[in-house]
């Protein structure tokens, strides 16, 4: 069999398989029986399916993801994140779309203590969002900034996503982790800037209200209080990561103890809070471990095939150039992201990519900014988009979904603006680990 | 029998939710002991990678129970409820068969490991084959619910949490 029929035989019943409504998981692991039959010699192979399906995830790389995401459970079932919205619904006051600004600022600092942007997402949604529509928002400008906010949780550290990425593409994890700051600020920035100049351009989209005067400590004192502890959280993994006193597992965890202990003092810890974080953590976590190991054997047999080495000969004899290269990567990536889901879209895509971006000697940091920003856009891009689900869910029935697509596409282009940016000013990606980890 | 079933289920889930709590208070551990000057536990870090395989094969059956394995719902979202059932039942099929093949080459991985002897040699020393344990397990687990969903594919599992 030759490699494009072979990429196209695996390729295709994947597909399929999932079409039918398989779980990711389970698709993987069918093609994975019938690749180890074809390519991996019979039952032996059958065997070395189980024994790779171990080895993919006894992988201490792996191990920050469920504590990353212990993070932002752990705030979410303790009622703290709640108060931490609070606070800068007090502070930030007289801005034109206030509640849409109070929305980006939180979910920016939200995201830098919670690995999930499912749950950033739902988080804000639940909250903020029947805020801003009782007080006469237009559902564009109370859905939009929710969702993209969301998304940018996957570039602001601790992101589970990125671990993922940083492990199954050979990236250094800590770099890769810290090269998302900046871009993921930037493009906080550049979400607050277009909902200030939409509200204060069509005030009817997010009318302006009469809320409670407070001043003083009323005001600031919240935020003193509920964020500067969640600051010093993400100060504490950050640095414990880029000074070398913790792996970024270690940081992980510390993070998450770090997140329980201030629960504690915040005496809103419940053993039933503690429980119900750790099996939401359980379930998150163990739903992308379990792809990883469906498809770790994938990767193996897309290489054993011929259909790694094939395509990528394929595309190095063409000649092209890198910035070519890249912008089919992107295009396939943002494609990819309007049907599947981020871990599934790394591990189809990295083995081809990554061999790619060795021989074009890419900056990995920078590539791995780009892959960031693309799956980011993937969780908001239509139809399929996790986080337009995520809406979806919390929601009023009465918006329909294509509300919800159109609240979406302008923050979407804004993704699609920073990708280009990074390719522009790649010291956008690469300066803060460069200065930290001393590249 | 759905009782049992439902238990099953449960106690595979309260594994994975262990076992991840384990892990989180003994790599803690480990970081402070060791930034404090009281010496490190090289076999936390092993223990550490264990811990995944197992919570992963432990909480898939569960994930399972509760509709909450990534799916993608193309087909569903334009198929008639009817046309939607028999597709359930078809994926159900293909899941229970994959399960079944899987569990039964988990334990012939097992017992190959067993016979050969072969022993994890790192800072814990132990038979190799209690690392492919979970496999047969939590394959037979998810053949035991992808054939309960094949008999009846709404789940009352998703509609109560």
């Amino acid at each position: 069999m030759s490699w494009w029929q072979a990429l196209l035989l695996l390729f295709g019943a994947l597909t399929v398989l999932m079409m039918v409504g398989l779980p990711v998981a389970f698709a993987f692991l069918a093609i994975n029986l019938a690749g180890a039959l074809i390519w991996f010699g019979g039952e032996a192979g059958l065997v070395q399916v189980v024994r790779n399906s171990v080895a993919s995830v006894t992988n201490f790389s792996l191990t920050p993801i469920p504590f990353f995401i212990l993070m932002g459970e752990v705030l979410f079932h303790t009622g703290l994140a709640m108060k931490t919205i609070d606070s800068f619904d007090r502070a930030i006051r007289g801005v034109p779309g206030r509640l849409a600004v109070v929305t980006i600022v939180a979910g920016t600092v939200f995201s830098a203590i919670s690995g999930s942007t499912v749950a950033t997402t739902a988080l804000l949604g639940s909250l903020l969002l029947p805020q801003m529509l009782k007080r006469g928002y237009h559902p564009r400008m109370a859905m939009g900034p929710i969702m993209a906010i969301g998304g940018v949780d996957m570039l602001i550290p601790p992101s589970a996503l990125t671990v993922l990425l940083g492990s199954l593409a050979g990236i250094s994890i800590s770099g890769l982790l810290i090269a998302g700051v900046v871009p993921g600020i930037a493009m906080a920035l550049m979400f607050l800037a277009y909902i200030v100049v939409q509200a204060v351009r069509h005030p009817q989209l997010a009318p302006a209200f009469d809320s409670e005067e407070v001043h003083g400590w009323a005001r600031w004192g919240p935020l003193l209080v509920n964020v500067t502890p969640l600051v010093l959280i993400f100060a504490l993994v950050i640095v414990a990561m880029s000074a070398g006193w913790a792996t970024p597992t270690e940081s992980a965890a510390l993070g998450a103890l770090a997140t329980v202990i201030v629960c504690v003092l915040y005496r809103s810890l419940t053993w039933k809070a503690l429980l119900d974080a750790l099996a939401g953590t359980t379930a998150i976590a163990c739903l992308i471990l379990f792809i990883i190991v469906g498809a770790t054997t994938f990767s193996q047999i897309l290489s054993f095939s011929g259909a790694t080495n094939g395509m990528v000969a394929l595309v190095q004899g063409a000649a092209l150039p890198g910035w070519a290269v890249l912008g089919g990567m992107i295009v396939i990536l943002l494609i990819l992201g309007c049907f599947v889901d981020q871990v599934s879209m790394m591990l189809i895509t990295l083995p081809f990519f990554m061999p790619l971006v060795q021989h074009f000697a890419w900056d990995p940091l920078w590539y791995g900014v780009i892959y960031l920003i693309c799956m980011q856009l993937g969780l908001l891009t239509p139809p399929f988009g996790m986080l337009l689900f995520t809406m979806r869910s919390v929601a009023p029935k009465s918006i329909p979904t294509q509300e919800i697509y159109a609240a979406v596409m302008p923050y979407v282009t804004m993704g699609l603006g920073a990708i280009v940016v990074v390719l522009a000013w790649p010291g956008i990606a690469t300066w803060l680990p460069g200065v930290l980890l001393k590249r | 029998m759905s009782r049992l079933h439902a238990l099953l289920m449960r106690l595979a889930d309260g594994i994975a939710i262990a076992t991840i709590g384990a892990i989180t208070v003994l790599v803690c551990w480990d970081v402070i002991a060791r930034n404090l000057g009281r010496g490190n536990l090289p076999w936390i870090l092993e223990l550490t990678e264990y811990a995944l395989p197992l919570a992963t094969l432990m909480a898939a059956p569960w994930l399972m129970w509760r509709g909450q394995h990534v799916r993608l719902d193309v087909l569903e979202m334009v198929l008639s409820e009817r046309a939607r059932a028999r597709l359930e039942r078809v994926a159900a099929a293909a899941g229970l068969a994959v399960s079944a093949v899987l569990c039964w080459y988990g334990v012939v991985a097992l017992l190959d490991s067993k016979r050969s002897g072969a022993v994890m040699l790192k800072a814990l020393v132990f038979p190799e084959w209690w690392l492919y344990a979970p496999v047969p397990i939590g394959f037979a687990l998810l053949v035991l619910e992808c054939g309960r969903r094949l008999l009846a594919p709404s789940t009352p599992a998703e509609a109560s949490p």
